[in-house]
């Protein structure tokens, strides 16, 4: 884990590998599988990274980090399968033989744990295990639960491990006895592993009841490491400890959050004074999320905290079932349910399959998600109980697949509640500022991002808030400086590069743009955003087969985003393969009627396959839709004038410079005017 | 001095100089693409003095009447303004007086492109390359010439503390005949 965390994984891996061949022999079994699947990961060696993740998850089904990252991967399967009946099986036998049972704290959605943590601390009938997520519950000590998974499964072998770190947060639990509700919903970090979580969150249940019986410890949210420091006083309970996990911090961020998590996992661990077994935190880092920068871990308690979860694989034995993805707050709102319920062994058995249940919706909203099937993810999140439907987790899951929809109006709402409900939380608001971005609210985007800054000024996601809010005041300098930074805090986080990438092309810089792209891409294939960029960029360097290459690959990935639909229209059309252009720019605008751009798209094809009156017709609705928008009168002006009618023509191009265009445009649409009043001169120039 | 007044008939304006920089959004510096070169100057006081963003360093020149400031782009460019600082109160008799902006596609044809008079100017004064016509909004060009014909007091050498040159931002959507402007349509037409 030390090498893990010191980025030397060839070292690492060498220290796991020798042991690794039967399962028995990997050290802290499920963690230490999940330690070596991010190696593998990060390698690039995808195959094997996924048969140890699943291999975590059958040794300890809980285990929500693992699925995160199989997730994050694409390669996970249905949650339900995962997170059966037989995980909740397992877990409940953990937890009967076992008085300390190892809650591994599934960091979910920091709301989510926050939320039902309150919900189950003021009666805390049974003992809830609540898996703090997040950091942010860390800084909001006061109250915020982040239900923390709990790493119940391996609680078996390692009860010393149990004493995990449960940082217990300032919640008044008035039950000292019970144990701490634990907030299950692995917050998946990033889409990977919907599925997996149920079963972690099943694990979890179990093992909190087990830890009920035996611990009166009170609640404890893991928060990152360093915040345990803080709330240490409280926590530490030389019985069992549950660690929470906190899962992946709403960890929308594609890849980079899980990356950042299995970094933070591990140190987190060695940041564990003793007792517990953090020590193989490679577990934990998987959850990460994007936000923790590593170097933020010790800093940085309640936000990274969460993020953890992965890399305590020794300490949890049990708490494997990590905590997932914090934005997959679905987990945890799941786990939350589920972990709270178990009292006794009877109730232990309840609760497991509480547990599981939940886990399994939260799993699998988060694999849709992760796949990018937005709608069905934002189904699956629905069916969850109200309760934990409005935690910080899932809003910011939810938020992120109306961002991924293109429907950043509701984005922007369901994220608004999110920060309501879990101010401190950190996952997922960098797609936030993003959204805002797009909307171009510039006051409401410099706001969250000087919250986020001084809420933690080592998180990557802040930086990027601040960075997009410098771009969209065209200040592209500044913005990548503080792309930069991010990307220097925490350079797993795949957002940060793409960032970067997009302001080296504001600049023009495309060598730069290039390479920040292709390093994105390097930490998560998935991320469509780079596929995207690098799209684009060959899109200016007129590489029309390159780009259209690229905007295919995006396209496979996330195929529901009417605007990489529509670009990639644009360059099949530049392809001169104008017909398959169209087709694409229709589905483009079946799949969302509110986006302009593809009907654009669509007149401008058509004006230059000369079917002027199918053009004009599409710019007629593009008129009413947006009635101050230049550039659509603009083309109207130029096909009047290539059809010849030259008083629309200019009636047109008098509207179109009314409505104030740029200078180039200005200065086009001018010489345009001029040229109109020459009719005999065939000049197309325009 | 803060206010700018500019007069004259098409040729030759008086210009003063302001203290700010003040340039339009829709602007950038193209000058990071270029290749900077003098006609001469004092060592010490070079050619990166005048990109340096540092008003207390100047170029100094080093040698005969007219005194020159090349800069060559490897694609034709379009160009829009041109701002000097220069400081009559520091640099009294080395503060130029005439200048000529010229373009063209290399050393062999440069055509001058404007003139301008300066009286006793201190700080940043703005030169606009367009033409009255509005479709000469910019200058399309490989190289731009700025030359220094004379000086206050009649001074041999001149000082000039800074150059900017502008041209208009390019579309950030390729392959789109027009810029957006509305809302609506600048929100949807990337992914970030």
């Amino acid at each position: 884990m030390a090498c893990f965390q010191m980025d030397l994984l060839n070292e690492a891996e060498t220290a796991l590998c020798p042991a690794s061949e039967p399962s028995a022999e990997v050290p802290n079994g499920a963690a230490g599988h999940y330690l070596i699947g991010l190696i593998y990961r990060y390698t690039d060696r995808r195959r094997s990274a996924v048969h140890h993740f699943k291999q975590a998850l059958s040794v300890d089904p809980l285990f929500w980090a693992a699925y995160e990252e199989l997730c994050v991967l694409g390669a996970a399967e249905e949650g339900n399968a995962i997170f059966g009946e037989s995980a909740s099986l397992y877990v409940q036998k953990l937890y009967s033989g076992h008085a300390v049972v190892s809650q591994s704290m599934l960091s979910s959605t920091e709301n989510k744990i926050s939320v039902s943590v309150r919900n189950l601390s003021p009666h805390d009938p049974s003992p809830r295990q609540v898996k703090n997520m997040h950091s942010n519950t860390l800084k909001d000590n006061s109250g915020s639960y982040h239900g923390t998974a709990l790493s119940v499964g391996a609680s078996g072998q390692f009860i010393n491990g149990s004493s995990a770190n449960m940082t217990f947060y300032s919640t008044p639990s008035p039950m000292t006895a019970q144990i701490s509700a634990v907030a299950p919903p692995p917050i998946y970090r990033n889409m990977q592993a919907n599925g997996p979580h149920p079963s972690l969150l099943g694990n979890d249940g179990s093992s909190r009841s087990t830890i009920n019986t035996t611990m009166q410890a009170p609640r404890r949210k893991f928060v990152d490491e360093g915040k345990l420091r803080k709330i240490s006083g409280k926590l530490f309970d030389s019985g069992p400890r549950r660690s929470t996990r906190l899962a992946g911090e709403s960890g929308p961020n594609t890849g980079s959050s899980t990356a950042s998590s299995t970094g933070n996992g591990t140190s987190h661990s060695s940041k564990y004074p003793g007792a517990s077994k953090l020590g193989s935190v490679a577990s934990r880092s998987a959850t990460f999320r994007k936000g923790q920068a590593r170097g933020s871990e010790s800093t940085d308690e309640g936000v990274q905290q969460e993020n953890y979860d992965d890399s305590h694989p020794s300490i949890t034995t049990s708490s494997t079932s990590s905590l997932a993805c914090d934005t997959k707050s679905l987990e945890e709102g799941i786990l939350m349910t589920t972990g709270g319920i178990i009292m006794s062994e009877s109730q232990a058995i309840t609760g497991a399959s509480d547990l599981i249940t939940l886990l399994a919706i939260l799993g699998e909203g988060y694999r849709l998600l992760c796949m990018y099937s937005c709608q069905d993810a934002l189904d699956v999140y629905r069916r969850l109980p109200h309760k934990h439907y409005n935690t910080g987790w899932v809003l910011s899951q939810v938020g992120k697949a109306h961002f991924e929809l293109v429907n950043y109006l509701e984005a922007d709402h369901a994220f608004s509640q999110a920060r309501l409900i879990s101010p401190y939380s950190l996952e997922g608001m960098d797609v936030y500022s993003t959204v805002l971005f797009h909307l171009k609210e510039d006051m409401k985007l410099s706001y969250l991002a000087q919250e986020l800054v001084s809420t933690d000024r080592l998180a990557p996601q802040a930086w990027c808030a601040m960075g997009n809010c410098y771009s969209l005041q065209k200040d592209h300098e500044t913005a990548l400086k503080n792309f930069q930074r991010a990307v220097q805090l925490n350079p797993r986080f795949v957002y940060a590069h793409t960032l970067c990438g997009h302001e080296y092309v504001a600049l023009e810089d495309f060598g730069n743009g290039l390479k920040s792209y292709l390093s994105a891409l390097r930490v998560d294939e998935r991320h469509y955003n780079a596929w995207y960029g690098l799209g684009m960029i060959f899109l200016r360097q007129e590489k029309f087969a390159f780009a259209e290459h690229h905007f295919r690959k995006a396209f496979h990935i996330n195929s529901r985003s009417s605007v990489i639909m529509s670009y990639l229209g644009t360059a099949l059309h530049t392809l001169k393969r104008s017909d398959e252009a169209l087709l694409m720019i229709e589905k483009a605008i079946s799949a969302d009627k509110k986006n302009p751009l593809p009907l654009y798209q669509k007149a401008n094809i058509l004006t230059s396959m000369e079917r002027f009156v199918g053009a004009l017709e599409v710019l007629e609705e593009l008129k009413d839709y947006a009635p101050r928008e230049s550039s659509v009168y603009a083309l109207m002006g130029k096909i009047y004038k290539r059809c010849n009618m030259h008083d629309k023509a200019m009636l047109h191009f008098g509207l179109a410079l009314d409505l104030k265009p740029s200078a180039t445009d200005v200065a086009t649409i001018k010489a345009a005017i001029e040229k109109l009043h020459v009719p005999d001169e065939l000049e197309d120039t325009l | 001095m803060a206010t700018e007044s500019s007069e004259g008939d098409e040729e030759s304006k008086i210009v003063v100089g302001n203290q700010q920089l003040v340039v339009e959004e829709s602007l950038r510096e193209m000058a990071k693409q270029a290749a900077w070169s003098v006609s001469s100057c004092k060592p010490g006081n070079g050619v990166l003095s005048l990109r340096d963003d540092n008003l207390e360093s100047f170029w100094q020149s080093d040698g005969a009447q007219p005194h020159l400031v090349n800069i060559q782009f490897q694609k034709k460019v379009k160009l829009q303004l041109v701002v000097l600082y220069v400081d009559y109160k520091l640099d009294e008799s080395y503060t130029p007086s005439k200048i000529a902006i010229r373009a063209g596609d290399g050393f062999h044809n440069l055509k001058e492109i404007k003139s301008v008079e300066l009286v006793k100017p201190t700080g940043w004064v703005y030169i606009s390359l367009s033409g009255n016509d509005p479709r000469e909004a910019f200058v399309n060009t490989f190289m731009l010439q700025i030359a220094v014909l004379s000086n206050h007091l009649n001074g041999r050498d001149t000082h000039v503390r800074q150059i900017k040159v502008y041209g208009p931002r390019p579309n950030p959507i390729p392959h789109q005949p027009f810029q957006f402007t509305s809302r609506e349509f600048i929100t949807y037409s990337t992914v970030r």
